[in-house]
């Protein structure tokens, strides 16, 4: 039968709920709350939640709302159970750098909101942005990112979809890197990469330091906070000033840099100058906010930006639609401000839930409080009146993520608060602790804590996905041939010193029985998993070398090493495969 | 009975190329067996034709042979391959004799014997391929209980393939309807409706229908051809509806049950890929599911509101050309129990078909 006609109906209908959602209330306004949150045996969760893992440099992903942690993706860090950082597929990403520290974990986007594709992560301890291809849920590319330090925010271009992605160097250094070099030359720096090449497509240098990231729904601009303009390297020369600033780029003059070739090439990078008084024109906006703020969010319907205090009790809300004006010079920086909200102590990230709500935690408080927009800009500056609703939360909340909220599609059914500490809320492990995720129910007026979930160093931020996006591009099998080195008949290929062992893994046998070396030979194992079966998983370990990896169905994954001790070693399957999985071995004989 | 010349009348297998095989990390889990075509039917003379054999008695045609994998190579067990079966069926369609040839299965894993698995072939002999076979019913797995999906590959294997020769001599006679095609309009049913016309099938077994003495229910399942979006849309959400349309299939055959002792899907997927609980059949060629060809689904999934309850259920993609929606075909369900702490099973066998106001 024929199936177009469907999709023809199926467009109509996608298109009547987005435009539904961009309005306030809808169906969903006066209703009470109250999502069931329990996931029972055999049900699946609603959400996918992807969450960066900090320090511990991966990513997690999380069923929303049970907040089961159903996957951890090695990115940056190595990972003995995959064999990511042993394996020479893994290496060539890695380049031996295996301390990570992921903050921010953002989709890719086609018209405002997820395609499912990609997803895209900081690595601001080595300075790197990795992406996850999201029909594996593997890290599939990492690119260094030079003359910066401190890679921090991270957000990708959110229409017509995600062809740059851009990060901010939350670490003013010398570019290039000269020690010589006072701090006044110290530069912060906003990197565009391209999304599809995994390549740097030009950075902008300025005075200021850049923290938290955003884009609009235009594609027309990308956004930085800045909370040390004053290029202090000392805690108080940070604080100097009263007022720090939101900045903007303008992505049409960064074209036009890059066609005029107005930049110059540091470290093989096109570095374009964006600082105050000798840079591009037109390229930077800075408008000024309240001393040191952190986070900058955009609403769903891509109106306004809000930039949050951190050491002021406000918020600040940009109107976007201002800021060509402001650009133009037709209008001050600080006129594209149109309100500034009190929230509470220590305000540092917001989120949305589709119906002109605006959700921000607050560190000091240890809340969440939930204020209307439209409120706010009808109310004056530093009152609390646009407030709705606030809720404690246990304790100490970092960042805060509802559903969808960083798309055209926001919904107001979960909101996520990332705590950064748990202290009482579980039973105690010791002097170090897990950190508390916790759920809350936001889809009716008042906010509902609905769960506790602890969380390994260390989470900083996530996103809420809907379950459909990802299970349109989701696999449970490799295609086999996309590995070149595929194996469908195990050999062995001897070429002078080097020894390549072509190996199948079928539950519950390896290709090979037994393999012969030298000592000293330089050995690679290419192993290729030909089981079909979903989740049917091998293990590739070799005893006393220090070896282990996986092999999913159908994936292939190789290492090399020098085979220094002599003996008999035995290879065996470490993970779970067959009945007669303890009897999945091989012996590697290392002759002397 | 004059004695027949080897090399006229035989075909040896021999005992494949033994070497190759002794070093071979598969060689545990290989069974080749010996073979003559006289194995399976009575007859002194053979003659290769293409895919089977004309078998002779005294100079009479007496029936045909065949090597399943010449006609049902796709049909594969536990291991990933097929059980390649020696055929023979007279010219009337009866199957004269049924031998295994070769096989990978992991049998002795799950506690049987070579001797069991030939036991249960034997009752084929005998049996006609004009009437139905099918596992739990006419073909019993008391001999290898447990071993489901071997014994459920197994008999499609033998039906499928002798069905197929069958046909194509002419023996068996197979109506070729041209399918019809689904409409592609929508109309809002409710529930009830949809139970009421058969766009949904309710099958509900209980202990008595297994011939025990307990009521408790063992199964309690509804199954639709969700194709028709009058069917499907009211059905599923729409979300999992225009998934489900999205995927390349003939049709898509939507599984569910709200409550009973046994799981329809069973267990045997989580191991071997098959499905081993059910299957469907239509003019006697049955279709086996694969986890390849599944999506779960669960309450969430479903625009029903008023069911009582919610156990399992899945959406299942097929892409047999074997069987047409638009005719009727059945839904097997083979459901195991126990008397006595001993397993057994027994079929059940559903009709279905699109109904007529659905079809252009």
């Amino acid at each position: 039968m024929n199936r177009r006609d469907f999709f023809k109906f199926v467009g109509l209908g996608g298109a009547v709920v987005g435009i539904g959602s961009l309005l306030p209330s809808q169906s969903v306004a006066g209703r009470r709350g109250g999502l069931k949150y329990e996931v029972k045996p055999g049900e699946l969760d609603e959400y996918y939640g992807f969450w960066s893992g900090g320090h511990s440099g991966e990513v997690r992903v999380l069923g929303i709302p049970s907040m089961r942690c159903l996957k951890r993706i090695p990115v940056f860090n190595m990972d003995v159970a995959t064999g990511w950082g042993i394996t020479n597929e893994s290496k060539k990403l890695l380049r031996g750098k295996y301390v990570g520290d992921t903050h921010h974990v953002h989709g890719s986007y086609k018209d405002g909101t997820y395609d499912g594709k990609y997803l895209f992560v900081n690595d601001k301890a080595n300075n790197r942005v990795a992406r996850i291809r999201l029909d594996y849920m593997e890290t599939d590319a990492i690119v260094d990112i030079p003359n910066c330090q401190g890679v921090h925010g991270l957000f990708p271009q959110r229409y017509p979809k995600t062809e740059w992605v851009v990060v901010n160097g939350e670490f003013q250094v010398p570019v290039p890197n000269d020690p010589r070099k006072p701090p006044s030359k110290y530069y912060g720096v906003h990197t565009i990469i391209d999304a599809e090449r995994m390549e740097i497509v030009c950075q902008i240098i300025l005075e200021e330091n850049l923290d938290l990231a955003a884009t609009d729904y235009q594609g027309k601009y990308s956004m930085a906070n800045s909370y040390n303009p004053e290029q202090g390297v000392t805690i108080s020369e940070m604080l100097a000033w009263d007022q720090d600033y939101l900045i903007i780029f303008n992505w049409e003059k960064v074209r036009e840099a890059l066609r005029r070739g107005a930049y110059t090439v540091v470290n093989g990078v096109k570095v374009i100058d964006g600082t105050r008084k000798t840079g591009y024109p037109g390229l930077v906006l800075r408008i000024p906010v309240p001393k040191n703020p952190h986070g900058v969010n955009v609403t769903p319907d891509g109106r306004y930006a809000i930039s949050s205090g951190k050491v002021d009790p406000t918020c600040t809300v940009v109107d976007l639609e201002l800021v060509d004006k402001a650009f133009e010079g037709k209008i001050k920086p600080e006129d594209c401000i149109v309100a500034q909200p009190y929230v509470g102590l220590g305000p540092l990230h917001t989120t949305f839930d589709g119906r002109g709500n605006a959700y921000t935690s607050c560190f000091i408080d240890s809340t969440v409080v939930k204020w209307n927009i439209e409120k706010a800009i009808e109310s004056p500056r530093r009152s609390k009146d646009a407030i709705v609703d606030i809720i404690d939360i246990h304790y100490q909340i970092g960042h805060i993520m509802a559903s969808m909220a960083e798309t055209k599609e926001a919904d107001g059914k979960w909101l996520v608060a990332l705590n950064k500490v748990s202290k009482d809320r579980f039973l105690n492990v010791g002097p170090l602790k897990v950190e508390n995720d916790q759920l809350i129910d936001i889809s009716g007026r008042k906010m509902k804590l609905v769960k506790d979930e602890p969380a390994w160093l260390e989470p900083h931020d996530c996103i809420i996905v809907r379950r459909d996006i990802v299970e349109k591009v989701v696999k449970h099998r490799h295609d086999m041939f996309e590995h070149p080195l595929a194996v469908t008949k195990s050999e062995i290929i001897r070429k002078g010193r080097h020894v390549i062992v072509k190996m199948t893994a079928n539950a519950p046998v390896y290709g090979l029985t037994e393999i012969r070396v030298k000592k000293g030979d330089k050995v690679t194992f290419i192993v290729t998993n030909n089981d079909e079966i979903q989740d049917l998983t091998h293990g590739f370990c070799i005893s006393n070398y220090n070896i282990n990896f996986v092999v999913a169905p159908f994936q292939t994954k190789s290492v090399t090493f020098i085979a220094d001790k002599p003996g008999v070693f035995w290879i065996y399957c470490t993970n779970f495969c067959h009945a007669l999985h303890l009897e999945m071995r091989s012996r590697f004989i290392v002759e002397a | 009975m004059p004695r027949p010349l080897p090399h006229l009348f035989f075909l040896f297998l021999l005992l494949f190329i033994f070497n190759a095989f002794s070093k071979s990390p598969w060689k545990f889990f290989e069974h080749r067996y010996r073979y003559k075509l006289s194995d399976v039917i009575d007859a002194d003379r053979f003659v290769k034709k293409e895919r089977y054999w004309e078998a002779y008695k005294n100079g009479k045609l007496v029936g045909y042979v065949l090597i399943s994998k010449d006609w049902t190579p796709n049909l594969v067990g536990y291991s990933g391959k097929h059980m390649e079966t020696l055929i023979g069926i007279d010219t009337e369609g009866n199957i004269t004799g049924v031998k295994l040839i070769y096989h990978s299965e992991p049998i002795v894993l799950i506690g049987l014997s070579e001797r069991q698995y030939h036991e249960f072939l034997k009752q084929y002999k005998g049996k006609s391929i004009k009437g139905e076979l099918r596992v739990g019913r006419e073909i019993s797995m008391d001999v290898i209980t447990g071993a489901t999906v071997t014994a459920v590959v197994q008999n499609s294997i033998i039906v499928n393939s002798a069905r197929m020769l069958a046909e194509a001599l002419g023996i068996l006679k197979v109506r070729k309807v041209s399918r019809r095609r689904i409409k592609k309009t929508y109309e809002r049913i409710p529930w009830e409706e949809l139970l009421k016309i058969g766009a949904v099938k309710r099958v509900r077994i209980t202990g008595k229908d297994l011939g025990l003495k307990t009521d408790e229910v063992y199964l309690d399942l509804y199954f639709a051809v969700i194709d028709p979006p009058s069917v499907g849309r009211n059905l599923l959400k729409d979300r999992v509806y225009e998934f489900a349309m999205g995927k390349k299939a003939n049709f898509v055959l939507l599984i569910f049950s709200t409550e009973g002792k046994v799981s329809f899907k069973g267990k045997g997927f989580a191991r071997g890929g098959i499905f081993d609980g059910f299957n469907i059949e239509q003019g006697g060629v049955t279709h086996i599911f694969r986890e390849t060809d599944y999506r779960i689904i669960t309450e969430k999934d479903l625009k029903v509101k008023d069911l009582p309850s919610f156990k399992e259920g899945g959406l299942f993609f097929v892409n047999s050309e074997f069987i047409d929606p638009t005719r009727e075909f059945l839904l097997n369900l083979i459901v195991p129990f126990r008397v006595d702490g001993e397993k057994k099973v027994r079929n059940f066998s559903v009709p279905y078909r699109i109904p007529g106001r659905f079809l252009e």
